[in-house]
């Protein structure tokens, strides 16, 4: 069986996002006054209004006030809001996901109890996750979590101490997603002198927590530029105290960290390159119809109408690949009964989504002549964020080597 | 077969390398960086660069330029954008409209416009020819639309420059307003198309003027913010009825698109695929640099069989690039038939210099959450290419220049 027929819920949100998008977020989005400067603070005003439709809480189960979305639908909407803008798209998926399995899966109920209200209370109470990378020390990969000019070995892990039933925390985690805006932030540790991790909970008030000032681009001598979108900022926790029921359940954390989360994470950043590329075909579709050059519309000459065309197989095909990696991450039951091959989905959607829809966003770019490379104009921004999303944490050159490794059933 | 360079080309080729190294480079990325589009420019680098020869490199001897070859000029170019690509540009587009000069313009205005350009060290060229609605449409325009271009005042936008000319005794009004013009803002003197007769298509009806910048009712509106280039400036240019000398007219009234076929337009896209090799030469150069220093895994990068793959793309593409553009230019000096190789080779750098600062980028790749600024410069240059000289729509047009079967 194969049914790509949405629900009548699944379209009307997504109508709802995408009108919310085409209202309010394109005319401040595209602004040249915010296309032009290198600075693009956070659209916070814009950021609570898509957590008043519900974007916040998409995944929460809905027995916890939440909309219930499953990884596919929460994809949908992703894309809708990345065509408007991507660190809004970028804010929100991190939330939602870790609502989804932090609050809706992880916690107890006695957790829950004190921590879903602070959560549906406001709409600026967004949650950020610090974590040892699942994939450190498997070979050639970037880590999030890796300083400046740092090697892997030397990845800086936080340490939790015992002291009586309580933990302490110290360390320092310097690029945090989700950091500026957290009420929650839910961080992994390593056990100092002994074996394995701890998980806990803490309130962005904890004593000992400190969120920085993230660098500006261009900042550090100028020789590195920031390279993310959302909000990011470093994370200090100095003698942080941490009570005993602040902390995760041990198998609970290891359930969100390895299956919960960082499949779902990857499918969710395949959503938003879409949603990215999908802004700048949709202009180019409407510049070429509209600019006259060559004696006619430029639609109608063979080459841009060549670039269009496969821009649009591109995106479909990147989608069709990200929407069944986030139908597979939800019903793992599919590939045990053999209905769908044993691959690590979310890797080959997010892989292939990259590589092509940079490739897709030059082309819709180049249909705008000289115009795409202006600052003023979106397309130089597109074609800057699916290049951010080709290059970042979770997909870089090595990245699909995961594929090849698992059809070969090998492990670095 | 000889690829040897002569004495005076590889004696240009060490002195812009030098140059480039010493002076370019230092500076190339904290322009790049600076938030205002006009303030990324910097005359002192202009300044040493003319001392050194490289503003007036391609004038000829008869007037005290240097009247390097099209080979010697490439290999500047290609030293230069090692350097810094838009900083290679803005002495290279003196060169390109120093050909025009040369080529086109009568004793009195030589005397009049050269001398003072040989003279000083901050005398930059510029040309205008791109309008709002009129980019690709005046370097090439549409024969298979005969209509394209003949009555300006209709109600649907047709093709070709509207900046208008209109003689009044002695003296030719200009109105209109021209976009994107290299050296906008810096330029003591511009090329401009205009229209002097809007009854007929840009190729019967315009003229080239040219325009100091003190021009009475000309001035320089915005400087446009881009993506790449940024040192590289491209500007407004407002006429308001601008008073413009006869004797300032380039050739003859309703001759400029004959006038501008004499500047060797050859030279506009070799200069295009020289300055891209220039950037792929940085990026080889920062990518071998990066791998050989650099663990990941506990081995060096350029252990990696992914990054030998890349490194080896880089290379070949980077070779191939180079001797396409030598013999492109060789071409060119020997005045051999013209099949369409300079037109090719820019089409060509295109496709390359964008794969190998991609390629750069993937060996580096994030640390964390920030990108090297540079290899993020190098990718950001090279879109500038997608729309150079014409978009590729525009350039594939040199089908109707490509021989039947090829030379042998």
């Amino acid at each position: 069986m194969y049914d790509l027929q949405l629900t009548p819920e699944q379209i009307e949100f997504r109508d709802a996002v995408r009108d919310f998008v085409n209202r309010e977020v394109k005319p401040v989005a595209t602004d040249p006054a915010r296309l032009e400067p290198f600075e693009k603070p956070l659209l916070t005003d814009l950021l609570d209004q898509a957590s008043q439709m519900g974007l916040r809480g998409l995944g929460l189960p809905e027995d916890a006030g939440g909309a219930g979305a499953d990884t596919l639908t929460t994809c949908m909407l992703l894309e809708e809001l990345a065509a408007g803008d991507v660190d809004l798209a970028v804010v929100l998926g991190e939330t939602a996901l870790l609502a989804r399995e932090v609050l809706g899966t992880a916690m107890n109920p006695a957790q829950r109890a004190h921590w879903l209200p602070l959560f549906e209370g406001e709409d600026r109470f967004h949650i950020a996750l610090i974590a040892r990378d699942a994939g450190a020390g498997r070979g050639w990969s970037y880590h999030q979590t890796l300083p400046l000019d740092a090697d892997e070995a030397d990845a800086p892990e936080l340490a939790a101490t015992r002291d009586g039933k309580a933990w302490v925390l110290n360390g320092t985690a310097p690029f945090v997603a989700n950091a500026p805006v957290a009420g929650l932030f839910v961080v992994q540790a390593k056990v100092s002198g002994g074996e394995g991790t701890v998980t806990v909970l803490l309130a962005q008030a904890a004593q000992g927590l400190s969120v920085g000032e993230f660098l500006q681009p261009f900042a550090g001598k100028g020789e590195r530029v920031r390279w993310h979108h959302g909000a990011v900022a470093p994370v200090t926790l100095k003698n942080c105290r941490v009570a005993e029921e602040d902390v995760l359940a041990a198998d609970a954390a290891h359930r969100m960290l390895h299956a919960g989360i960082a499949g779902r994470h990857m499918v969710q950043m395949a959503a938003i390159n879409i949603g990215v590329a999908r802004a700048a075909y949709e202009a180019a579709i409407d510049y070429a119809k509209m600019r006259w050059q060559g004696g006619r519309h430029i639609i109608e000459h063979q080459a841009i109408g060549m670039k269009l065309a496969d821009v649009a197989i591109q995106i479909e095909a990147a989608r069709s690949l990200t929407w069944k990696a986030a139908w597979v991450t939800d019903h793992p039951e599919a590939v045990a009964d053999r209905s769908i091959n044993d691959l690590p989905w979310p890797v080959v959607a997010r892989s292939f989504t990259a590589e092509a829809l940079h490739r897709a966003t030059l082309e819709a770019a180049e249909c705008f002549g000289a115009m795409a490379v202006m600052r003023d104009m979106p397309l130089q921004k597109y074609a800057h964020d699916t290049l951010v999303l080709r290059h970042s944490a979770d997909c870089d050159l090595a990245s699909p080597l995961v594929v090849a490794e698992t059809v070969a059933g090998y492990t670095r | 077969m000889d690829f040897a360079l002569n004495e005076e080309q590889r004696g240009w080729q060490m002195e812009a390398r030098k140059f480039a190294e010493e002076e370019i480079r230092p500076l190339s990325l904290s322009r790049d960086q600076i938030a205002n589009p006009k303030d990324t420019f910097d005359w002192e680098i202009i300044k040493k660069g003319s001392k050194l020869g490289f503003r007036t490199l391609a004038v000829p001897k008869e007037w005290g330029g240097h009247e390097a070859d099209f080979v010697t000029q490439a290999l500047v170019m290609a030293e230069l954008a090692r350097g810094d690509s838009s900083v290679s540009k803005t002495f290279s587009q003196c060169w390109k409209w120093s050909h025009l000069i040369a080529a086109s313009c009568s004793k009195d205005q030589k005397e009049r416009f050269l001398k003072p350009f040989m003279a000083d060290d901050s005398f930059v060229l510029g040309k205008g020819g791109t309008e709002a609605n009129a980019g690709s449409d005046n370097r090439m325009p549409p024969d298979n639309d005969p209509k394209a271009g003949w009555k300006l005042r209709a109600e649907r936008p047709k093709a070709g420059w509207k900046l208008r000319a209109e003689r009044r005794g002695d003296e030719w009004i200009l109105n209109g307003t021209k976009m994107f013009i290299a050296n906008g803002s810096v330029a003591k003197l511009f090329f401009v198309d205009a229209r002097t007769d809007p009854e007929v298509n840009i190729r019967e009806g315009s003229t080239m003027f040219m325009i100091p910048n003190d021009t009475p009712g000309f001035r320089v509106g915005k400087v446009f913010n881009k993506r790449g280039w940024r040192f590289y400036q491209n500007g407004e240019l407002i006429f308001e009825n601008a008073r413009v000398p006869h004797a300032n007219v380039v050739g003859e009234v309703n001759g400029g698109v004959k006038a501008r076929a004499t500047d060797k337009s050859e030279f506009g896209d070799i200069e295009l695929a020289a300055n891209a090799l220039g950037i792929c030469d940085d990026a080889v150069g920062m990518a071998m640099h990066f791998a050989r220093n650099h663990k990941r895994a506990g081995k060096l990068v350029i252990d990696h069989q992914l990054v030998q793959l890349k490194l080896n793309e880089m290379y070949m593409l980077t070779e191939a690039l180079r001797s396409f553009v030598l013999r492109a230019a060789w071409e060119r000096d020997r005045k051999l038939p013209d099949y369409g190789n300079n037109v090719l080779v820019m089409n060509y750098s295109q496709e390359v210099v964008q794969r190998v600062t991609r390629a750069n980028m993937d060996i580096h790749g994030p640390e964390g959450a920030m990108m090297n600024a540079r290899v993020d410069k190098l990718v950001r240059d090279a879109m500038i290419w997608t729309h150079l000289a014409g978009d590729t729509v525009q350039r594939v047009k040199i089908v109707k220049r490509l021989p039947l079967t090829l030379p042998t």
